[in-house]
């Protein structure tokens, strides 16, 4: 039984213990989130070279809703952009896992240093890379393309295909990202599962179906809500390729905060923006937290 | 023997005219990536080999300059002690107070009669909260950046044609001039660029933004007959004798269609020159002219004011000022900036075309000259970054199709009167179409 010192000891223990990573939690976290509060409720203005701060309510909220639709063509994009990216990386990604899991030696390792290549690129490069490949009168692309007779294709000027071409370059840039997780998955699993699968399935399919797939659930799904969250911060891509037009076809929700925090100085609806997105990620969080939770549960039932 | 002694005394000579600040000091300059920036850099290294003091560059792309500028000026301490910005860009610094006025520096400070202000974008008047000459002296021009109307010489010679007058002229030389591998017109109409580029077509076709800038009164007047004969002539000439889907095109791309001998024309930056006629960069370099932008039929002329102003902000000590004006009154002079052209940038006098004599360098200074007389700023107040991005997007919508120009215009005057009622401007009703 502990003593009351013990006791005390293990208290101080763990608040110091805990004191540095709150104090930068706090400082990091919680105090920019309050003071994007306090701006989003104010009106700054520069006069004589000091900032002059005005609380005026909700009237920048009143001013995102009514009148900043580029920021609402924004929303409308940003989640077409991550269901469409974000279905498509996972599909690759795991598809790319189970290749490099099923090869050996020399190949499995050629395959995973290109398969993680983009990864590593920095999204300048990456940005300027495409600008490059995919442009209309000079682009590699659109030269392949004229051998087969195709084209050429304005993939960053048509306002019809634009965003899809920068969805493209996402998958590109981010099924690496899926791929490590669902192959660090993979090779995590219990060998002995599979060994004693192999009564009862008959092709590798149905090994898929009925066993691999199953118990890769609770990573597919880990994998699948950390992209759906980070694709919500799309911004390199659309900077680099489109610039967020042409008209509003690539426009994001970062970019139209981008835009209007600094390019256009307007702290206070910027900051209403930034709150707005905000809170819609931290929900999203949530629910596909909650979303996790209950299929993990699902499937230990399952499998107790 | 001789030559080396005329040489040591020629430079002390130089070293004793150009008046350097008392003690050695380190300036601190922001300064943008951009076609002419080696000009800028090589009157860095010729300041720094003819005075004591040294000047640090910090080169950043022009999508950072804004940021960085603010930052500095806002902050107690200055980081640059002379801020470099696109005049539209400055009016916010000139209108929040961040800068020094340059007269309060050196009480004998003015600029020569020969330096462009480019409609008065020197100074700011408190009372109209707008640009003027006559206001508080805030800043220096270092880079005549307007545009020019640029065109194929060799095509023109096989052709037969002569340069443009007019917008009708010009549609035609550059229906006349398109092949299949040559696009007779380059617009430059993406989102982030459309507005400085309509600037030109709006005021050649005797259309305006505001109804009196310089006399304070900013009521809207795009949405006008005019604006739209302006629109309709932008839009026209881009369907009709450039690209498709011009409403992507970007400066970087309209210098590599021009580069590269696909485009028989284009309107772009002055600064653009250079690139297009080096060896290195350009396979047309030697074919491509300049003239003066065309203007719609019994109109005047007009081109869009880009040029870049640099000014001292007032968050840094009294001695780096005095350094920071040093520098500045030496840019300006004649001679300097004969061998800025020279160098690759674009200067702001409008004396040195008697000096220029046969030199390729100096080939596009007539007009350079013809265009910075005609040229003028379309958002002359600290409201303008917001208005351009507004009623960019609206005008690059009525490129793409997805507004028609009357939509674009009419949409672009609300949410100009809006921003600037909410702003606290008093402003008539806008013209509407």
């Amino acid at each position: 039984m502990a003593t009351n010192s013990t006791r005390r000891r293990n208290a101080l223990w763990r608040i110091g213990s805990l004191l540095p990573a709150s104090l930068l939690l706090v400082a990091l976290s919680i105090y920019p989130v309050f003071n994007l509060v306090g701006l989003s409720l104010s009106d700054v203005e520069w006069i004589d070279g000091r900032a002059h701060s005005e609380f005026i309510g909700f009237a920048n909220f009143d001013q995102l809703f009514r009148h900043e639709t580029v920021y609402w063509a924004g929303v409308r994009n940003t989640i077409i952009f991550a269901i469409c990216a974000v279905t498509a990386q996972m599909i690759f990604g795991f598809s790319m896992a189970l290749a490099a899991r099923r090869a050996s030696g020399v190949t499995r390792a050629v395959l995973t240093a290109v398969f993680l290549l983009p990864i590593v690129m920095p999204p300048i490069v990456i940005g300027a890379m495409w600008r490059l490949l995919l442009g209309r009168d000079f682009g590699a692309v659109n030269t392949l393309l004229g051998y087969v007779g195709i084209g050429p294709i304005d993939f960053l000027g048509n306002p019809d295909i634009a965003l899809a071409s920068v969805i493209l370059v996402d998958i590109w840039h981010w099924t690496p990202f899926v791929f490590l997780l669902m192959l660090t998955g993979l090779e995590s699993l219990d060998q002995e599962v599979f060994e004693a699968a192999k009564f009862d399935v008959r092709s590798p399919w149905q090994e898929l179906r009925y066993v691999t797939i199953p118990l890769m659930v609770p990573t597919i799904l880990i994998t699948l809500g950390l992209r759906l969250v980070l694709s919500f911060k799309v911004f390199d891509e659309v900077y680099l390729l489109t610039g967020g037009g042409p008209g509003t076809s690539t426009e994001v929700i970062n970019f139209s905060i981008y835009r209007t925090f600094f390019a256009q100085d307007r702290l206070g609806v910027g900051s209403a923006m930034s709150l707005l997105t905000l809170v819609a990620v931290a929900v999203l969080i949530v629910v596909v937290n909650l979303w996790i939770r209950k299929r993990r549960s699902k499937s230990q039932e399952a499998t107790s | 023997m001789k030559q080396t002694k005329t040489f040591l005394l020629g430079s002390v000579a130089s070293a004793m005219l150009v008046a350097g600040p008392a003690s050695a000091e380190e300036i601190r300059i922001l300064i943008n990536q951009s076609p002419w920036l080696n000009g800028f850099v090589a009157m860095v290294e010729e300041y720094e080999d003819q005075t004591d003091n040294t000047i640090e560059l910090d080169v950043t792309p022009f999508g950072g300059m804004l940021e960085k500028t603010r930052n500095s000026v806002r902050g107690d301490d200055g980081r640059y002690d002379i801020v470099a910005l696109n005049a539209a860009g400055m009016a916010e610094f000139y209108a929040g107070g961040f800068l020094k006025p340059l007269t309060e520096i050196d009480a004998e400070f003015a600029l020569d009669e020969n330096v462009l202000t480019f409609g008065g974008s020197t100074g700011w008047n408190f009372d109209t909260n707008g640009f003027s000459a006559d206001g508080d002296l805030l800043g220096v021009p270092i880079n005549g950046n307007v545009q020019v109307l640029y065109y194929r010489t060799d095509l023109y010679d096989e052709a037969g044609l002569t340069p443009p007058e007019t917008w009708d002229d010009l549609m035609a030389n550059a229906k006349a001039l398109a092949d299949d591998n040559t696009y007779g017109f380059i617009p430059r109409a993406s989102r982030d660029s459309i507005l400085y580029n309509f600037t030109s077509y709006l005021f050649s076709h005797g259309g305006s933004f505001f109804a009196d800038p310089s006399g304070g009164d900013y009521s809207v007047t795009i949405a006008s007959p005019e604006g739209l004969k302006a629109l309709e002539t932008y839009i026209a000439l881009g369907n009709e004798a450039g690209p498709p889907n011009p409403g992507a095109i970007a400066q970087a791309e309209l210098i590599q269609l021009m580069s590269t001998g696909r485009a028989a024309h284009a309107i772009a930056v002055v600064a653009a020159y250079p690139v297009l006629n080096d060896p290195n960069s350009s396979i047309v370099a030697g074919k491509v002219g300049t003239a003066l932008i065309p203007a719609a039929e019994g109109e005047e002329h007009a081109s869009a004011a880009g040029h870049w102003v640099a000014a001292i902000p007032k968050n840094v000590t009294g001695e780096k000022q005095d350094a920071a004006l040093d520098f500045l009154n030496w840019f300006l002079s004649k001679k300097q900036q004969l061998f800025y052209v020279q160098s690759g940038g674009i200067p702001v006098r409008k004396d040195l075309s008697d000096s220029a004599g046969d030199n390729p360098s100096f080939a596009f200074l007539p007009a350079f000259s013809e265009n910075a007389s005609v040229s003028r700023m379309n958002m002359p107040l600290p409201q303008g970054s917001q208005i351009s991005d507004a009623i960019s997007l609206f005008l690059n919508q009525a490129v793409i199709g997805e507004l028609t120009p009357t939509e674009a215009l009419n949409k672009s005057a609300d949410e100009m009167h809006r921003i600037l009622t909410e702003a606290g401007y008093t402003l008539a009703e806008p013209s509407k179409l």
